[in-house]
């Protein structure tokens, strides 16, 4: 793929990127591999059984991350009908097509946000990093929190 | 001079820098390009276009957040750019000023990201750029902030490139330095500093500072501007 820029950064010697002469202007330009993962997680706001996505707000990379990925699996805070999304399928972020998992996981995002439901949750942000300064403070940590219920999250 | 004043100061500067009715971005980590977008447009820039790594186009937040990527940078926006919408605007020549970060900058105008060090063997590895290295040589002009000015931070030569190109101007605690002639040079010192305390901060040779101007000390409209705009002082965070 053709990407703008990077003539002066020292990224495209240190990644071996190449370049290729646009047939249409002549100029040299950088091309980089697509890239392709395996997998991408995506936690959205509400999906229905097959698979249909909504984001509220912004998306970030969702949308990119969903087409370059060879699987997609959705976690959604909420699990609505697909006559949802047949009323505004403008709203549908990932089509049912690219997904190969739906898991319902309300709250989902904590820590961090899932705007406009929860924001970020600073103290427990504070609390993990405090708890991951060494191996079996992290374990304990993450242990308390797999055990706690959804709603003390 | 406090922290906070000098802070206030920078944020003022990099308002000043802002023209009416431009495209202006920021990314993350990019607590005093929030606040001084916000300023520009409530004072001299009110038709600026203000987007954001949060994808929202012209928000009017009931509150500056603690992070520059906090969906609270959508609250009030007339629409979602989201981020393969903005680089791609900046590919195209779309975006007049993009705020980029920098762990070193040099004498040619050069920012890193990457490393300190070697690459392959750093003394530190950094969170990368980000996509600095499209975004700079294609927005329309860069300004660096950085609240940190030590021979450490401003090099002859950084470490690793990670980007470089349209770089205007860097606005740092002691001075505001402006690209000419393929080299950067001061443009102004602070009021609280001096030249001999530039030049000693600073790991290159600036030249002759005799005939630099003092930067004008925020006015008593940029600081009311300022306070209205960021009363919880989230710009504080990025001395800390």
């Amino acid at each position: 793929m053709p990407v703008a820029g990077l003539f002066g950064s020292d990224i495209p010697a240190q990644s071996g990127l190449k370049t290729v002469r646009d047939p249409y202007t002549g100029q040299e330009v950088y091309v980089v591999p697509a890239l392709r993962p395996d997998w991408a997680v995506l936690h959205v706001h509400e999906a229905d059984a097959q698979g249909n996505a909504r984001v509220y707000g912004s998306p970030f990379w969702d949308r990119t991350m969903s087409r370059a990925a060879r699987q997609v699996i959705v976690t959604a805070e909420r699990i609505v009908d697909t006559a949802a999304f047949q009323r505004q399928p403008e709203l549908t972020l990932v089509p049912h097509f690219l997904v190969a998992a739906v898991v319902h996981a309300p709250r989902g995002a904590w820590p961090a946000a899932c705007y406009p439901d929860y924001e970020v949750d600073h103290a427990a942000v504070r609390a993990y990093l405090a708890a991951s300064r060494d191996p079996a403070g992290l374990r304990a940590h993450l242990a308390a929190a797999d055990g706690a219920p959804v709603a003390a999250r | 001079m406090s922290d906070a004043a000098v802070v206030d100061l920078m944020a003022v500067c990099l308002a000043r820098l802002l023209r009416d009715g431009e495209r202006v971005l920021h990314g993350v980590s990019s607590l005093l390009p929030m606040v001084a977008v916000n300023v520009a447009k409530r004072l001299h820039a009110p038709n600026l276009v203000y987007l954001s790594v949060a994808g929202g186009v012209d928000p009017s937040p009931p509150r500056l957040p603690w992070s520059s990527t906090d969906q609270t940078l959508t609250v009030g926006a007339t629409a979602i750019f989201a981020n393969e919408d903005f680089y791609d605007l900046c590919a195209r020549g779309g975006i007049d000023v993009v705020f980029l970060g920098a762990a070193q900058v040099d004498r040619a105008g050069r920012i890193n990201t990457s490393a300190i060090g070697e690459y392959d063997r750093p003394k530190v590895r950094l969170p990368g750029g980000g996509g600095a290295a499209a975004i700079m040589p294609t927005a329309g002009r860069i300004v660096v902030w950085r609240t940190q000015h030590t021979p450490r931070v401003f090099v002859e030569r950084v470490d690793f490139a990670t980007a470089s190109g349209r770089l205007d101007r860097v606005v740092t605690p002691l001075c505001v330095l402006r690209m000419a002639d393929g080299q950067l040079r001061v443009e102004s010192i602070h009021p609280h500093t001096s030249a001999a305390e530039v030049q000693a901060q600073t790991g290159f040779d600036l030249g002759a500072l005799t005939a630099v101007p003092r930067t004008p000390p925020p006015s008593a409209t940029e600081l009311a501007a300022l306070a209205a705009v960021d009363p919880e002082r989230v710009r504080d965070h990025e001395f800390r």
